[in-house]
Order: C-alpha cells, then sequence, then structure tokens
C-alpha cells in the first residue's frame, strides 16, 4: 500500500504534466482542469500517506552497479513535508486558475509546475542520495524555468539564470556529498549514512557534512547564497508561494534535518548551522525593514524564517525546525498568494503606490492579516507556537548573544509585517489604481489556508509522534500537544518574545501615522546590494565573463599562432613525460 | 580462426561510395535533377542500413567468440575488439541519421554527389580505424579519415569562411600527421616491429632506448590530440565545426574527434608499460579543456561556434574518466569515459543537427548565407516547436542535468574519482562539478531564447522543415532520455569497450 501511494504522489503529477505538455493550445479550459485535476489527486495521496509512514525502506527497485538501489522510505519527516508539497501544490494550482487567466502558454506553466511536485516529492521520499541529487536537480530545474517563464522579460530570466547557478553551486556540494559517501561506505543509502556515519573518517565525512550544508544554504536562500531568491520573485506569484515560499527553499531545511543525527559529532558543523541561520534570518529582516517592493519583502522575510529553522537545526531542534516549516509553508503561502491577488487586481508590485486597498477588497485584507499575525508570532495562530519553540530550543542550546539576536528578530519581523498591511491595505490610496475583485477559485484557496493557519499547531502531538517513532537515529521526545503548549505559556521567555513583537508592532504603527517608510536612509545602498552579496555575485560573474573575452584572444585566427601552440604543447608534454619517466 | 564479416563493414561503404559518386555524377542526363539526387540519396541510406546488418551479425561473431575478431587483407592483420565495436556502433548511428538528414539539407547544392561520396567514404574509413592492430596502418585510417573530413568541411566551396576554415583544418592536420608519423618511424627504429602487441610486451622489456620511446609518446599525443583538440592544439575546431555544413558538424563533434581519441589511446597504450604516467597527463589535459572549453563558449554568440566550443569541454570530462582508470586503475572510470563517449555523440550529433534543422528553415531557404546567432533563434519553439524541444533536451543533457543522458555519463565519472579518496583527485572532480555548472550559463539562455514569446521577424519568415530532417531529431531525443533513465540500457555496448580500453593498457 506504501509503495502504491508512494508511486502515485511522484507518478500522478508527472504524469500530469506530459498529459498537458500534449494538449493543444487552444483548450486552455482544459488545461485548467487537468492541472487541478492532477494536483489534487496528488495532494489527497499525500494525505494518505501520512498513516503508512514508517523507518521500514517501502520501496526498493535495483539499478544496476553504478547506482545503488532505488529506494523510498515513507518516514515521518518525509511524509509530512510530502504533504505539504502537494497540498500546497494543489492550492497553488487552484489559485493559478485565476490567476493565469488568459495567459499565454498556459501548459508550459503547468506541466513545470506539476512536473517540480512530483520531483519534489521524489527528492523528500528519496531513501538513495544519488536519486535525491537527481530529484534535487530537477526541482531546481523546475524553479529556473518558472522563474523565467515570462521570458521575454531580461529580469525574469536573468533571474532564473541566477537561481539556476546557484542552487547549482550548491548542487555539487550535494554531489560531493553523496559521492563521498559512496567512496566511505561504497552505498548512497541514506539510512547507512545514519547508521554507519561514526565508520567514516572524520575527515571525509567532514567533508560530507559540510558538502551537504553548502547544498542547503544555496537551495534554502541562506547566507551567502540569499542573493537569488529575492530575484526569483519575478515569477508569476503561484510560483513564488509554492516553490519560493512553501516547498522547495525548504529542501534545504530538509536535508539538514534529515542527516543531523550523522554530522552532529563532526567538529564545527552544529556551530556554523547555527551561525548560517542566525546571519540569514537578521539580515534580511533587515532588508525586509525597507523593501518597498510587497514580493520582494516576502521573500526577505522568506529567508528570514528559513534562518529560524536553521538555526533550530543548529541547536538540536529538529522537531522545533520541522515545526516551524509546517506553520511557515502554511501562513507564507496565504501571504504570498493574498499578495498575488492584490498584485493581480492592481497590477503593480510596489507598495508606494498601494495603500489604502483594505476597504476595496476586504477579503483579502482579512485573510493577509491572519497571515501576517501568524509570521509575527501573534498568539494563537500556528507561527505563535513554532516560533516559541525555536527561541525555546536556541535559549537552552545556543550562547545567549545568538538567542539575542534572534529574539531581536523576531521584533524585526513584527515591524517589517505590519509595515506590509499598513502600507497595502490601510492609510489613502497614494495612487489611482485600477481594482479587479479576487476570483472564485482564488477566494478557495486563501480561504483554505487562513483556516489552515488556524489549526495546523494543534497537529503538534501528531507530527511529533510521527517523527519520533519513524526516526530512529534523531531520538526526539514523544511529547503531546497539551504538553507543549504548557511549556511555552510557562516559560518567561515566551512573554519576553510577546513583548519584543508587541514593540515591533506598535512601532511599525506609529510610523505608519508619519508615512516614515520609504527610502533616503542609510540601510538603502545596503539592502540594494543585499549586505554586499549581491556586489559579490556581480564580482565573480563579471570576473568570469572578463576572463572568457581574454581568453577568446588565444583564438586568435591565425595560422602561424596555431601551428605555435601545436609546437609548444608538444615541447611542454615531452618535457613532462621525461621528467616522470 | 573462423572469416569474419567484420571487414565488410569497412569494405561495403568504402566500395560504394565511389558508386554513389559516379552515379550522382553521370547517371543519365535524362532524369531530372531531383530524380538524380533522390537515387543517389536513397543509395547512401540504403549503403548504411546494410552496414547496419554487418554490424549485427558481426556483433554475434564477437559475443559467442568472446574475444577479439582477427581478419586480415592479404597482409595486413586486423582486429576487432570492444572499442572497435563502440566506434563502428557510433559511426554508424550518426552516420546513419546524417544521411537522412542531409537529403533536404544539401539537395540542390553544387557537388552533392560527392557529400554523400566522402560520407559513405568517412564511415567505412572510421570503421577501420577502429580495428587497426599496427602503428602504421592505424596511422593510414587517420590520414584517410582526415582527408575524407577536409572536402566535406570545406564543402560550400564557394564561401571564403568556409574555405578559410578547410585550410586551417589542412594545415593544423598535416602537421598532427606528420608528428605522428615521426612518431611511428622512432618506435619502428627502436623496437623493430609494428604491431601493437608486440611493441606493447617489447617496450616494457626495453630499457636502453627510453629516451626514443618518450619523444614518440609525445608525438603520438600531440599528433592524434591535434585531431582530437586538446587545448592548446584546439585552434581549427571552432572554425571547422561551425563551417562545415550542419550534418558534418554532427559528424566531426561526434564520431571524428572522439575516432582520434581512440587512435590516441591505442598508440600510447603501446608504450604503456614503460612507466609514462599517462594517466596524470590526461587528467591534465582533461581539465585544461574543461576549463578552455567552458570559458570559450561563455562568450559566444553563435551557436555553432559555442556548441564547437563545448566539444571541448565535453573531451574534458572523456579525458578525465579515462585518466582516472589508468591513474588508479579503476573500470568505472574507464566506464563512464566510454559512455560519455557515446553519449556526446548522442547529444552533441543532436544538437548540430536541430541546430542545423532551423538554420536550414530559418536562414538558408531564405537564401542568406550566414552563421545562425543565438538571437535568431528568439521564439522559435512555437514556430518550430519539435526542433526548439530537441534542442533544448540536446543542450540540457549537455549542461549534465539530471535525468538525462549525459548526466549519467558524468556521474559515473564523478563516481570514478571519489573511488579511492585521493583528495587532490576529489578536488579535480569536484573542479569538473563546477564546470559543468558553468556550462549552463551558456546552454541555458539558448533555451530562454527559443522559448521567449515574441518571435523574431526572422523566425517568422521561417520555411517549413522537411519530415527527413525531423525523424533524426525525434529519435536521438527519445535516446537521451531513454538512456537517462535507463542507463544500464548501454552496457552491452560500453562494458567490452572499457574492458579492452583497460587491457589494452594493461590494468
Amino acid at each position: 500500500m506504501t509503495a502504491i501511494l508512494i508511486g502515485l504522489v511522484i507518478g500522478l503529477p508527472w504524469l500530469g504534466a506530459i498529459v498537458l505538455w500534449l494538449t493543444r493550445d487552444e483548450d486552455p479550459r482544459l488545461q485548467h482542469t487537468l492541472a487541478v485535476g492532477f494536483s489534487l489527486a496528488a495532494g489527497c495521496a499525500s494525505l494518505a500517506l501520512i498513516p503508512f509512514s514508517s523507518a521500514e525502506t517501502a520501496v526498493r527497485i535495483p539499478m544496476g552497479r553504478f547506482f545503488g538501489d532505488l529506494t523510498f522510505t515513507a518516514d515521518g519527516l518525509a511524509v509530512t513535508l510530502t504533504a505539504i508539497a502537494c497540498v500546497v501544490g494543489s492550492l497553488a494550482v487552484v489559485f493559478s486558475v485565476d490567476y493565469m487567466h488568459g495567459e499565454e502558454q498556459l501548459k508550459r506553466y503547468y506541466a513545470f509546475v506539476l512536473l517540480f511536485i512530483g520531483a519534489m516529492t521524489g527528492l523528500l521520499l528519496s531513501g538513495n542520495l544519488l536519486f535525491m541529487f537527481f530529484f534535487w536537480e530537477i526541482t531546481a530545474l523546475c524553479s529556473y524555468a518558472l522563474i523565467s517563464f515570462y521570458n521575454d522579460d531580461p529580469k525574469a530570466v536573468a533571474g532564473g539564470i541566477k537561481a539556476l547557478i546557484i542552487t547549482q553551486v550548491g548542487g555539487v556540494g550535494l554531489l560531493a556529498g553523496a559521492l563521498t559517501t559512496y567512496a566511505a561506505l561504497g552505498s548512497y543509502q541514506v539510512a547507512d549514512l545514519l547508521a554507519k556515519a561514526e565508520e567514516i573518517p572524520a575527515g571525509l565525512l567532514t567533508v560530507i557534512a559540510f558538502g551537504f550544508l553548502l547544498a542547503a544554504a544555496a537551495k534554502s536562500a541562506q547566507f551567502p547564497f540569499h542573493t537569488w531568491l529575492p530575484d526569483a520573485m519575478e515569477a508569476p506569484t503561484p510560483i513564488s508561494a509554492l516553490i519560493h515560499a512553501a516547498t522547495m527553499v525548504n529542501a534545504g531545511v530538509y536535508l539538514l534535518a534529515r542527516f543531523y543525527p550523522a554530522f552532529e559529532s563532526v567538529s564545527g558543523w552544529a556551530f556554523s548551522v547555527m551561525l548560517v541561520g542566525l546571519i540569514s534570518a537578521f539580515i534580511t529582516a533587515v532588508m525586509a525593514l525597507v523593501a518597498t517592493d510587497l514580493k520582494r519583502a516576502l521573500a526577505y522575510s522568506t529567508v528570514s524564517q528559513l534562518g529560524y529553522m536553521v538555526y533550530a537545526i543548529g541547536a538540536g531542534g529538529v522537531l522545533a525546525s520541522q515545526f516551524h516549516l509546517l506553520s511557515h509553508a502554511v501562513f507564507k503561502a496565504l501571504l504570498f498568494l493574498a499578495a498575488g491577488s492584490v498584485i493581480h487586481s492592481v497590477g503593480t508590485r510596489d507598495m508606494r503606490r498601494m495603500g489604502g486597498l483594505g476597504s476595496k477588497m476586504p477579503f483579502v485584507r482579512n485573510v493577509f492579516i491572519i497571515g501576517a499575525l501568524a509570521l509575527a508570532g501573534v498568539p494563537i495562530l500556528n507561527g505563535f507556537w513554532s516560533k516559541e519553540l525555536i527561541l525555546e530550543v536556541g535559549l537552552e542550546h545556543s550562547p545567549i548573544w545568538a538567542y539575542g539576536l534572534m529574539l531581536l528578530g523576531a521584533g524585526l519581523t513584527a515591524f517589517y509585517t505590519f509595515r506590509m498591511v499598513w502600507l497595502v491595505f490601510f492609510g489613502t490610496g497614494r495612487d489611482q489604481l485600477h481594482i479587479h475583485s479576487a476570483g472564485l477559485a482564488m477566494k478557495a484557496a486563501l480561504g483554505i489556508l487562513a483556516v489552515g493557519t488556524f489549526v495546523t499547531w494543534l497537529s503538534f502531538g501528531n507530527l511529533n509522534g510521527l517523527l519520533s517513532s519513524t526516526l530512529p537515529f534523531h531520538e526526539i521526545e514523544h511529547e503531546s500537544l497539551l504538553e507543549m503548549m504548557g511549556m511555552v505559556i510557562s516559560a518567561p521567555a515566551t512573554w519576553l518574545a510577546l513583548l519584543v513583537v508587541a514593540i515591533g508592532i506598535v512601532i511599525s504603527w506609529i510610523r505608519m501615522r508619519g508615512f516614515k517608510f520609504f527610502g533616503g536612509g542609510w540601510l538603502d545602498p545596503l539592502v540594494e546590494s543585499s549586505f554586499g552579496f549581491d556586489t559579490l555575485n556581480r564580482i565573480i560573474t563579471m570576473g568570469v565573463q572578463k576572463l572568457a573575452g581574454q581568453l577568446s584572444l588565444t583564438q586568435t585566427g591565425i595560422l602561424s599562432w596555431n601551428v605555435v601552440g601545436i609546437l609548444g604543447a608538444f615541447l611542454a608534454v615531452l618535457v613532462f613525460l621525461i621528467w616522470s619517466a | 580462426m573462423n572469416p569474419t564479416l567484420f571487414p565488410w563493414m569497412i569494405a561495403v561503404p568504402l566500395g560504394v561510395s565511389p558508386f554513389v559518386y559516379l552515379a550522382g555524377r553521370l547517371g543519365s542526363r535524362k532524369v531530372e535533377l531531383n530524380g538524380r539526387s533522390l537515387f543517389v540519396r536513397i543509395l547512401a541510406l540504403l549503403t548504411m542500413l546494410a552496414t547496419w546488418v554487418l554490424f549485427a551479425l558481426s556483433w554475434m561473431e564477437f559475443t559467442s567468440q568472446k574475444s577479439s575478431l582477427l581478419f586480415h587483407l592479404d597482409a595486413i592483420w586486423l582486429s576487432a575488439d570492444g572499442i572497435s565495436f563502440l566506434l563502428a556502433a557510433m559511426v554508424l548511428s550518426l552516420g546513419t541519421f546524417v544521411v537522412l538528414f542531409s537529403g533536404p539539407y544539401i539537395a540542390g547544392e553544387v557537388g552533392e554527389e560527392k557529400y554523400y561520396a566522402m560520407l559513405l567514404a568517412m564511415v567505412g574509413i572510421m570503421v577501420g580505424l577502429g580495428s587497426a592492430r599496427d602503428l602504421f596502418n592505424l596511422w593510414m585510417w587517420f590520414e584517410a579519415m582526415a582527408v575524407s573530413s577536409y572536402l566535406l568541411v570545406a564543402f560550400y566551396r564557394e564561401r571564403s569562411a568556409s574555405l578559410e576554415a578547410g585550410i586551417k583544418y589542412l594545415v593544423q592536420s598535416a602537421i598532427g600527421s606528420v608528428l605522428v608519423l615521426l612518431g611511428v618511424a622512432l618506435v619502428l627504429g627502436n623496437i623493430g616491429t609494428l604491431d601493437m602487441d608486440a611493441i606493447r610486451s617489447m617496450a616494457a622489456a626495453t630499457s636502453s632506448a627510453r629516451l626514443p620511446l618518450l619523444l614518440a609518446g609525445a608525438l603520438f599525443v600531440i599528433g592524434f590530440g591535434v585531431k582530437v583538440a586538446f587545448v592548446p592544439l584546439h585552434t581549427w575546431l571552432p572554425d571547422a565545426h561551425s563551417q562545415a555544413p550542419s550534418g558534418i558538424s554532427a559528424m566531426l563533434s561526434g564520431v571524428v574527434i572522439e575516432a582520434g581519441l581512440i587512435a590516441m589511446l591505442r598508440a600510447i597504450s603501446t608504450l604503456g608499460g614503460f612507466s609514462i604516467s599517462w594517466g596524470t597527463l590526461l587528467l591534465f589535459f582533461g581539465a585544461l579543456n574543461m576549463f578552455f572549453g567552458n570559458l570559450l563558449a561563455l562568450r559566444q554568440t553563435q551557436i555553432k561556434r559555442m556548441l564547437a566550443y563545448s566539444s571541448l569541454s565535453h573531451i574534458g570530462y572523456i579525458l578525465i574518466g579515462i585518466g582516472i582508470a589508468l591513474f588508479n586503475g579503476n573500470p568505472a572510470g574507464a566506464q563512464g569515459a566510454v559512455f560519455h563517449l557515446f553519449n556526446h555523440m548522442v547529444m552533441k550529433g543532436l544538437a548540430f543537427l536541430a541546430v542545423g534543422a532551423m538554420m536550414f528553415g530559418i536562414l538558408d531557404k531564405n537564401g542568406i548565407h550566414r552563421p545562425l546567432e543565438m538571437n535568431d533563434l528568439a521564439g522559435a519553439a512555437r514556430k518550430y516547436p519539435l526542433e526548439a524541444l530537441t534542442l533544448s533536451i540536446a543542450l540540457l543533457a549537455l549542461g549534465g542535468l539530471p535525468p538525462l543522458s549525459g548526466f549519467m555519463s558524468k556521474w559515473q565519472i564523478f563516481v570514478a574519482g571519489f573511488q579511492g579518496a585521493e583528495p587532490w583527485l576529489m578536488g579535480l572532480v569536484i573542479f569538473a562539478a563546477l564546470n559543468s555548472v558553468l556550462s549552463l550559463a551558456y546552454y541555458a539562455p539558448v533555451v530562454n531564447i527559443m522559448y521567449r514569446r515574441n518571435m523574431g521577424e526572422i523566425v517568422q519568415r521561417g520555411a517549413a522543415i522537411p519530415v527527413a530532417m525531423r525523424i533524426p531529431l525525434i529519435i536521438f531525443a527519445l535516446a537521451i532520455v531513454i538512456i537517462g533513465l535507463i542507463p544500464s540500457l548501454m552496457n552491452w555496448l560500453t562494458s567490452p569497450a572499457a574492458q579492452a580500453l583497460l587491457v589494452m593498457f594493461g590494468k
């Protein structure tokens, strides 16, 4: 049964992608229907998979000498994220029915979305490092294709290629890790790596651990690779919600959580993970303070929240990170889709031109505020519980200055979140914008996610049970929902955090009154260049381009020089051979 | 020893070649031009198919005999091992589809009959090259291959760029040939025989003539290296690959440089017992080729030139695989390299043919004779969906994206590099992987440009592309996807070849 369901969650979206690719261009209704049908079916299959989760390998297909066995394991970690990917995926597809209405090349859009969903579930369920890499790369490819979906727009194309190349650099880390594992253990199985980590020589284990950290940081847009995600916002908004908020960017966090028990003992690894999370969480929160593009602000906030998860893993809180991952996937998808309906209605992403939209689109305003409250960490929404858990873990297992920065980050989060709310929905309209109302499909998707934001934290006990019973190496203790609630409510740290959040919201409200939200500050240039890292990217790109330009001078086109090349190489080879023999 | 059918694979295409020429040249003047050209095309295609039948039959002999097939043409002995069959399979696969593809592409050009005659001759010669047993004949086949390809590169003899490319290719290849011949002479003078197996055993035992043999080794590396396009001997390649008719670009890139590599490996393997670190040398050239190839491709705007430079970098990956195999005797490296050799033929063949098809529709049919620029392809996916899709598959496979075939063979090479956990070898593999990432920076934009919605004006005026040109594209694209999904499908061909490679170097 497990095997069949795994086949369905990976196979259905891929089948859908192929079917869609084969449809005729002239029939958009059919394309919408097919996409919704296939993604909903995959969503149902993924939910049905949850009760079947176990630590056992569910599928094993021998693939010959070079590739090891292709295995799939539906353990707690994998099924939770699979369910998130498929359910949020199907909601994003439902939302797209309105959002992409009347767009050209719909089948290319839907085919890549479905291909992505299948690849993402494959990545999560795979028990073989090679195939994990395989699916990892396909998700990167889909992400690239969808960011560049509007490929007449040079910004979209540049953003897509930037995302592709940066995540590919991370992919090299995963590749190196997988290959080193193979060299050390003679196996690609995830289970073997977790079980036999102590048998691997320390030097090689370090290569694997940091290779995976590199991969995770690139995929989850963590420092120093945080530059690609804001540029990826050129994608259609449902894509930003699905790939760049709720699913693909979680793959890095998933990777770290999955292999935490194996690398825990590697010296400096856990601390590096924590540091990466901390820096990302903090600097992108600062960047979100002054962003004027609605989607970019949300993208900064995504990097920041992912930073919280990475930080939690570094501090040993795998459970807290996965809990926050679940909450974040739901409320950030909600925020992105709500932002999408705003953008779809008014036709701009610039918050400076918005304002006062709340009275004209009350439904969207309400759900956006729900999402914002969750992001800011206000009780009793899902973001509150999970963020408190992370801070709790941080207080116990990380240096106090790190905890302090994360706490400050929570205040910044509350500030920039409500800054967005005020700027978009309140105050007076700063520009005459023509408004279309949101369609039914959009409202349905938003409504479901808004309800989710209220209730997903109730599943804490189940999530905890799943993780503690099916992850033999992670040593996660079982704790019920009530115990967790009792702990959070009784901890003084919670009240401190709430105070910081409240201060953030109040400051944003005060500043809103004075409209002191825009520009001119000393932060702007720093943010513009992603704290210098965009400039670094540019220097690397320019350097490579320049080197390429100079190398092309060697292609003189003059025959005499070509012959000189041949003779020169001959002498060099001769010298080498005589020297080495 | 049983008589084998293998020599007929050499003889049939070579033998039919002059008839193709004569039929095209002298054929009844009463028949319309198109009819004559059709006859030539069909004759060439039938010859290729007949050669395939011979291939299948001699493959059965090979598997039942479980050792090299030995045969002789009078006093000249030849033998067919795993590598010979690999090369034959590659030449025939690509050759057949290039003949099919070239039908409409070359139709009506001056010298059409020469094109097919030379192409068939080249196919026969390359099968022969793979089965040479002695150094002199190896050189003979190699030289014959070069001669047949010069004329094809300079096929558009009234265009100066095409002639320039042909001349550069001619001069540089000739220098290479001379160096090889000097090397052969040195070996003969010092060892006293040309038979490669005999040299292999005698060179190991020789202690007096080290220097001349080292010199011969260097001459072989450089002489054959010109054809394989080792950096910095590669300077002829971008011109030749971009100026030749697209079918010939595919042949040059997909099999000719690989045939050169096989010839080189055969030649240097004879000096293998001589404690020469061939592995290190090949790894070095591999790294150099990847690096130069990628960076030079990055700045190209002409798509065929870009593909030509990408061939440099792919030769680099292959060299790294072979280098690893020779360095630590790891059979995985040899198998990966051989697999990549085959995959590169399919991927690069497809890329050149797909580009050629669109070039045919967009430029040639409109009477424009200039190289195809990347920007010419803007929006091409809407006018030429099949061609754009297949080209995208080829490019992404070349860039090493899973689950396409190019990824699978690169993966095997990378795995081989990590086995044994030699730190600098691991570093080299990571360098190769980063190069693979870099290559996306020039493959991905082409895909983007083709899928743009605003069609370029030049594409709008583009002509339809005939079915004969589309069939090869479909088949090669399917091969890339299927081999990617089920890589073990090619084991029957690559395993014996890898085996033979290792045996050759005594590993």
